[in-house]
């Protein structure tokens, strides 16, 4: 069964690519405390269910920790790495609301994130042989309409090397 | 066993030659070196092709001319790089963007700071309105019960009239000859039937 869950929509890729919440590099850990029952923590729990899975994705080397009915009153905290602590109070609020707060105060900005985009473009030149880590392909055999590799089917005599010397060899 | 270079050269390329495994490719071949050496092969002294000086002065003059620019070139470009990368962390450029960023961080942080004072705000109201409202829900609850134990007195009150009037009724020490007399002069007939609206309908006759 390919559907697990009560809403598998949040285990699909395009869900998660859709994530819009891309953390500067400062944040390195998120904590969310909030409560499994009541009506203020609704928002709290719906950000849970929905947008941590995206923000997951997007942040994949961001601790995320969830804790449940600690407190009265539900809140985000994140830990900057250099030690500052920043307090996000989401009592009463909707997840659309908290998503938004979080991305305007945290969150890379649409144009850092277009920049940085075009950088990885530019350093990644379709044109480039190299290893397949880093280029498309690594040898021009690997071409249509080039010479095939000579590994899999012989060259031609005339554009061997040794052939090549023995007829210079011989003229001279 | 060596890839061919050139024509005569080869003893000089290959003393000249970088020592990197650009060039040599050391393949063992078909054999491994437990096995014999072949039949044609047994008397055979290999001796290393004879070394023109006149060329190996050449030579050698020109390949270290080619190794210096070479290693300049790479030099200079591994530089280049490193200017680069020191630029970006630590250049006048890169001091800008980071007072930009961390003025921007404070101006985020106070945001959020204001946002969390009007939470604050609003949750204290609500604390103090569920206070008051469970305070008040409390009050009415201890009247109430004020309330229902005043009417379980009263109810004992009306009780303890209804016994005192029936009080009157009781056959005493003293009543007991009376009432013998009363209950001997009236007998009282119980033999009726009733219909069910609570007419008597049928009755005997005493005797």
């Amino acid at each position: 069964m390919p559907m697990k869950g009560r809403f598998p929509i949040r285990r699909t890729l395009e869900y998660l690519q859709k994530g819009e919440i891309v953390f500067k590099n400062r944040v390195k850990i998120m904590t969310v405390n909030y409560n499994t029952h009541g009506e203020l923590s609704e928002g709290a729990r719906k950000f849970v269910f929905f947008n941590i899975p995206q923000i997951q994705y997007k942040n994949q080397w961001v601790q995320i920790m969830m804790f449940k009915n600690m407190t009265p009153s539900p809140f985000l905290k994140f830990y900057l790495d250099d030690g500052e602590q920043v307090l996000v109070d989401v009592e009463g609020k909707d997840h659309k609301h908290i998503s938004d707060h979080v991305r305007k105060i945290l969150g890379k900005t649409e144009e850092v994130l277009q920049a940085e985009a075009q950088a990885k473009m530019q350093e990644s030149n379709p044109a480039n042989f190299g290893p397949r880590k880093y280029c498309l392909r690594e040898c021009i055999c690997e071409v249509d309409g080039q010479v095939p590799c000579p590994s899999t089917t012989a060259l031609p005599k005339e554009m061997t090397g040794k052939y090549r010397t023995k007829m210079a060899a011989s003229q001279e | 066993m060596f890839q061919v270079i050139g024509g005569r050269s080869v003893q000089a390329a290959r003393v000249f030659a970088p020592r990197s495994a650009v060039l040599v490719e050391a393949v063992r071949g078909r054999k491994s070196r437990t096995d014999p050496v072949a039949k044609s092969k047994v008397g055979r002294i290999k001796v290393p092709s004879p070394v023109d000086p006149v060329e190996m002065v050449v030579l050698k003059e020109r390949y270290g001319e080619y190794q210096m620019i070479m290693r300049a070139l790479r030099l200079e470009f591994k530089e280049e790089m490193l200017r680069k990368r020191y630029e970006e962390d630590t250049g006048s450029l890169a001091e800008e963007r980071a007072r930009q960023e961390a003025e921007e961080h404070r101006i985020l942080m106070d945001f959020n700071h204001q946002e969390n004072q009007r939470m604050l705000k609003l949750r204290v109201l609500r604390v103090q309105q569920e206070k008051e409202e469970a305070d008040c829900k409390k009050l009415e609850v201890i009247l109430q019960r004020e309330q229902e134990q005043q009417e379980i007195v009263k109810e004992k009150e009306k009780e303890i009239l209804k016994l005192q009037e029936d009080a009157k009724n009781f056959i005493t020490m003293e009543n007991l000859d009376q009432r013998i007399e009363e209950a001997l002069d009236n007998p009282k007939n119980y033999n009726f039937a009733i219909d069910k609206q609570g007419k008597v309908v049928k009755q005997t006759v005493l005797q």
